[in-house]
């Protein structure tokens, strides 16, 4: 087939597609009502940095509490955190690490007709979000990155996430005495397998900030909910790089002098 | 201290230097000290979750000391214009670093000057944007 006919079959087709076609609606109610085409898909920075964690205002990051309601637990695990020799650096982040770290690593959001899958370029663990209307199972195994399940509240986002099991990374986790900023000096904040995290996930500033609060819930850890808010920002001239964390682990040599 | 004749311990600058290395504790060094080292690239390792210079350091008895100079992240040194081909063994640059507290040669990265004269942080966060303008690629 010529060239010329195929594109004249195309129209023709595209015509009569078109006839058929549903008119697009105006106003809110023309949106999509699936997990995808919500505007959430793409890369987005953390704001913030080491030196200025809130970041720029008017859009400023929560910051941890300088004195945390511990239960006696999570006292006893934030000092055991707060230890550089029980640090695990290499561990996964967990869904709190994920949503509160400051600007270094991006993540990406992946939009599916029945998932938001989040990535963050220095885990390898995604976040599944579940969009299909599903419920936690009730014999859930716990797991790094825990279950989660969505639900749109109007362009609201929001994110029930369970079924942790209390390994992973201190929340704010980074470098623990590392002194480079402020959040660094704070008390290591843990999470237990008892966290049950709830998000809110919404774009702000005309699309270009995505905010998330985070209310997590830990009663093993803490003796009331944390509350934090944090701000991503699209990036869309930025790629998704490979982060895979074991492949030097010459954490050893910081203190055992040079060598491979 | 021994006295290196390719070593310098820079003035000791007030406040901690911006560090934007984020994988483990940074306790370990003196941020408040900066050591200039010149010396030969022996292995340049392209890694995760750090890159690492190993760099022979000559004093003037002719005593070679191999420092372990800890840099960022590929991902954070490729956003601020590294390449693993930028060293190779046998380069001879100009390196400072924030030395081990214990003083042990090994140090945390804070600028390397190449041959060619580019200088080079350790790596950073991608360099943030003003709201407004990340609208578009």
């Amino acid at each position: 087939m010529s060239a010329p006919i195929r594109l004249a079959l195309l129209v023709v087709v595209a015509t009569l597609a078109s006839c058929g076609a549903p008119q697009p609606e105006t106003g809110a109610a023309a949106k999509p009502r699936g997990a995808g085409e919500r505007g959430f898909a793409g890369v987005f920075v953390p704001t913030g940095s080491f030196e200025d964690p809130a970041g720029p205002p008017p859009f400023q990051n929560t910051r941890w509490p300088a004195t945390p309601p511990f239960t006696a637990w999570g006292a006893e695990e934030s000092r055991r955190l707060a230890d550089p020799a029980s640090l695990k650096t290499c561990s996964p982040n967990g869904p709190v690490f994920f949503m509160s770290e400051v600007g270094i690593f991006p993540l990406e959001f992946l939009e599916a007709p029945d998932q938001i899958v989040i990535l963050r370029e220095a885990s390898g663990m995604p976040r599944r979000i579940y969009m299909d209307g599903r419920a936690h199972p009730e014999d859930l195994e716990p797991s790094w990155m825990g279950h989660s399940i969505g639900r749109w509240e109007g362009d609201t986002l929001v994110v029930d996430t369970v079924g942790l099991n209390g390994k992973a990374r201190a929340m704010n986790g980074v470098g623990s005495n590392a002194r480079v900023s402020e959040d660094d000096a704070k008390p290591r904040m843990p999470s237990s397998d008892k966290l049950h995290l709830v998000e809110r996930m919404k774009l702000v500033a005309n699309g270009e900030l995505l905010e998330d609060e985070l209310t997590i819930v830990d009663p093993k850890t803490y003796t009331e909910p944390v509350i934090l808010k944090h701000y991503f920002q699209r990036r869309p001239d930025i790629d998704m790089l490979e982060y895979y964390c074991n492949d030097n682990p010459r954490e050893d040599t910081v203190v055992s002098g040079p060598g491979k | 201290m021994k006295t290196w004749a390719s070593i310098v311990i820079a003035t000791v600058v007030a406040g901690a230097p911006s560090l934007a290395l984020a994988h483990h504790s940074f306790a370990a060094f003196d941020r408040s000290k900066k050591v200039v080292l010149v010396g030969v690239v022996k292995d340049f390792q392209w890694t995760n979750p750090h890159a690492w210079i190993q760099l022979v350091v000559q004093d003037t008895q002719g005593h070679q000391t191999e420092w372990g100079v800890e840099c960022g992240s590929p991902n954070m040194m490729a956003r601020t214009g590294w390449k693993k081909g930028l060293l190779a063994p046998g380069d001879q640059v100009v390196v400072t670093v924030n030395p081990l507290l214990d003083g042990r040669p090994n140090g945390s990265l804070v600028s390397i000057t190449l041959n060619d004269g580019t200088v080079l942080g350790p790596g950073d966060a991608p360099a943030p944007r003003p709201l407004g303008s990340s609208a578009t690629r």
